[in-house]
């Protein structure tokens, strides 16, 4: 009888209490098509280039409320879904190759609105709106460069500003004017780069200043980017960091 | 005389198993077996009971059906109570019998157990620990998960690899040209009734021979085995300085199988039952399936292993082994049982032992196979990306989006088919950087077809920017005087050693 009362003591600690081997609820591997949480999918789909947690990556900040208050879901979708023509942005969705179902896209669309979208952050005051609503004036976007860009990015691509030229070639190249519009409105508050208020001095930069600059910077591509050697100058000396290349005249 | 003396005296006089039960357990062994070095047989047999017991349970409930086998898996895993306990304890309980038989079978080997008259143990032994692992791969199969499927898969291609009759074979492992239910059943047949049936009866035939003909005695440096005085001696030293098998030696057997059978449930109640992982279907392609621990090593070894070497290592090294396995008792059945005048004996299981480890281990990690979700899944680390110019921002998207992430890791993540690139730039000029991604090179394809060339400028930017801050990118000096138009007249180029200006 002892016996027994042990057993039955041992089957009840062990269906009584938790033991880290048991089972999660839900299949350990679920169909690809059936994820649905939100920080699975951008784990395995986004983050590479957009950064854990929506910041901090090489490509667009979406973790940005600036960004998330000026795009609407329906770009977002189509972005996702699709791709961005003209960037490196892949399309993920089934009609676009990619391995993402209509759900998941809307899964990732709604959950980046719920974590990291700020209701009130555009709060009296109107931002340009995420897409351009007419063509840009180039040559008054060049006034508008020198006036709010130079400053940071220099001048010319051969006088790189401390934070790195945007007139370059390559760089032009891998970008479209939705790219450039989108950073210049929202910013990179992750890396301490400025939204369309804090460009200039006293004021923000109108929707026009902005079509115009985006023209304008979208024109300076040269007609064959992506030679090596452009010119020998480096062109993406890192800030701050002067490397001992040969610069004597003689 | 009480009621149960009566029962008994009426079954012993009619079965009469008294007698032989007696003469087994108490027959005389020598002193010297009475050690921690020889449980590990009974605890194989216990652990085959166990398995036969979990097994029992676990085909109250299962159904060899492709369309509900990895459905009732989950039933068990989450409704039945404590059903995923049974099915973890079935699955450790073949961990640690696939283990300790290998052990017992490397034992007997380096105690020279196997040298004359016990030569028919051993074979029926690697008979033994052959069904041991047909019952590992067939019981993984009936997991019918994506390991299962593609394990299927990789049988299936190996035996379909014999010349002349792989087809047929094939065809009779699957029960058709391709995996189905029929597969299923099949797998079912053999896990349930063929295999354990024969492991039964084999297991039997070895515990008897065992016991008639005395558990091998410790080996001694010197005393040789002879044919025509071993069983004689044998009988000397267990009569003379030897004790009944219980439980003078029998203790350790039941101490040591009770341990194995905690730490089995320990690993079952601490890591949960195997799977099952995903449904087995073939067109979910992002899966990377794996073997079962037993047979880790071969797919690494598979791996590894350069295409032209397939064949012929599958369809040689395996009847090679096993014949080895079987002849080493008719050629080495006689002479020195010790391990300290065996040194090839020693060193073959220390060298099995070395590569069995570091081909699992590797296992463990597959460094030969792409991350395949790298790109889009493994940020890059922020400190890689700090004070990047945009252009070198962009080259990170390319190295992202281009997939070089699969194979190369930064940071520590990624994949590590090819070099970790954290300090490339300290390596490979920017130069040889193009040169690397665009022509390939060194097992690593060209990308000249697929990178357009403000992608290529993009991505050797920002791989150029992968050294440390103490350390310098490499750098070509004859670039910095290319710069200057030309080569100046009095340039570093000219001044170098052992030169002198020729105008």
């Amino acid at each position: 009888m002892k016996g027994l009362g042990l057993v039955l003591l041992a089957a009840t600690a062990l269906s009584g209490c938790h033991m880290p081997g048991r089972p999660a609820p839900g299949p350990e591997v679920p169909r690809p098509e059936s994820v649905m949480s939100f920080a699975q999918l951008y784990g395995e789909n986004c983050s590479g280039c957009h950064g854990a947690d929506g910041r901090n990556g090489s490509a667009m900040e979406l973790g940005n409320p600036v960004y998330l208050a000026i795009i609407d879901d329906a770009a977002l979708r189509n972005i996702i879904a699709n791709g961005e023509k003209g960037t490196l942005m892949p399309g993920f969705g089934n009609a676009a190759g990619g391995s993402l179902t209509d759900k998941q896209i809307d899964a990732l669309v709604s959950g980046m609105r719920a974590r990291w979208a700020k209701p009130n952050v555009l709060a009296g005051m109107t931002a340009p709106p995420w897409k351009a609503s007419q063509p840009g004036d180039a040559t008054h976007g060049a006034a508008v460069y020198t006036q709010a860009c130079a400053r940071c990015h220099g001048n010319t691509s051969q006088q790189p500003g401390a934070a790195g030229s945007i007139l370059d070639g390559s760089f032009l190249a891998l970008v479209n004017d939705q790219t450039i519009r989108t950073i210049v409105i929202a910013g990179r508050d992750d890396i301490g780069q400025p939204d369309w208020r804090n460009v200039l001095l006293g004021r923000a930069l109108t929707d026009a200043e902005i079509t115009d600059l985006t023209a304008w910077l979208i024109a300076q591509t040269p007609p064959h980017p992506g030679h090596p050697y452009p010119s020998t100058q480096p062109t993406a000396e890192r800030p701050g960091e002067q490397q001992p290349l040969a610069t004597h005249t003689q | 005389m009480p009621w149960y003396r009566r029962t008994y005296d009426w079954l012993e006089r009619r079965l009469q198993l008294e007698g032989p039960i007696k003469d087994a357990v108490l027959h005389p062994v020598p002193k010297s077996t009475a050690s921690w070095w020889y449980v590990f047989g009974s605890a194989s047999a216990v652990l085959l009971v166990l398995q036969v017991v979990t097994g029992i349970l676990l085909a109250l409930v299962y159904s060899p059906s492709a369309s509900h086998a990895w459905n009732i898996l989950q039933m068990l895993n989450h409704q039945v109570p404590l059903g995923w306990f049974l099915r973890a304890m079935h699955g450790w309980g073949s961990n640690f019998m696939v283990a300790i038989v290998v052990i017992h079978m490397a034992q007997v080997f380096l105690f020279g157990a196997y040298k004359f008259p016990r030569e028919l143990t051993w074979i029926i032994g690697v008979f033994l620990l052959l069904l041991t692992l047909g019952m590992a791969f067939t019981g993984q199969v009936l997991r019918f998960d994506q390991d299962a499927y593609w394990g299927l898969a990789i049988g299936a291609s190996i035996l379909g690899r014999v010349p002349w009759i792989g087809g047929q074979l094939v065809h009779l492992m699957l029960g058709g040209p391709i995996i189905n239910g029929a597969t299923l059943t099949r797998f079912f047949a053999l896990h349930v009734f063929i295999l354990p049936g024969t492991l039964l009866v084999l297991t039997g035939l070895h515990v008897w021979m065992v016991v008639k003909l005395g558990i091998n005695e410790w080996p001694m440096p010197g005393r040789l085995v002879r044919r025509e005085t071993y069983i004689q001696e044998y009988n000397e030293l267990a009569h003379k300085d030897g004790l009944p098998f219980f439980p003078g030696a029998a203790w350790k057997d039941a101490y040591f199988a009770a341990a194995i059978l905690l730490a089995v449930a320990l690993c079952a109640a601490y890591f949960g039952p195997y799977g099952p992982t995903g449904t087995p279907d073939p067109t979910i392609i992002n899966t990377v399936p794996k073997p079962d621990p037993p047979f880790l090593w071969i797919y690494t070894v598979l791996s590894y292993l350069p295409p032209e070497m397939e064949t012929p290592f599958l369809l040689i090294v395996p009847p090679l082994a096993i014949a080895v396995l079987l002849g080493l008792p008719f050629v080495a059945g006689v002479g020195e049982k010790s391990w300290w005048r065996r040194p090839v004996a020693v060193f073959s299981v220390m060298f099995l032992a070395v590569c069995w480890a570091s081909f699992t281990h590797l296992a463990t990690y597959t460094p030969w196979s792409p991350k395949m979700n790298a790109w889009s899944g493994a940020p890059i680390p922020t400190a890689f990306l700090e004070r990047r110019t945009p252009l070198e921002r962009q080259g990170a998207n390319v190295f992202q989006e281009k997939q070089c992430r699969n194979c190369h890791s930064i940071g520590g993540s990624g994949g590590l088919r090819g070099p970790a690139l954290d300090d490339v730039a300290t390596r490979l000029t920017e130069d040889q950087l193009i040169r690397q991604v665009l022509l390939g090179g060194g097992n690593m394809p060209a990308y000249g077809s697929t990178l357009s060339p403000p992608e290529t400028t993009a991505l050797v930017r920002f791989l150029n920017t992968l050294h440390p801050n103490y350390q310098p990118a490499a750098s070509d000096a004859s670039r910095a005087v290319a710069g200057q138009g030309g080569v100046p007249s009095a340039s570093t180029v000219e001044r170098g050693n052992g030169q002198h200006k020729t105008q």
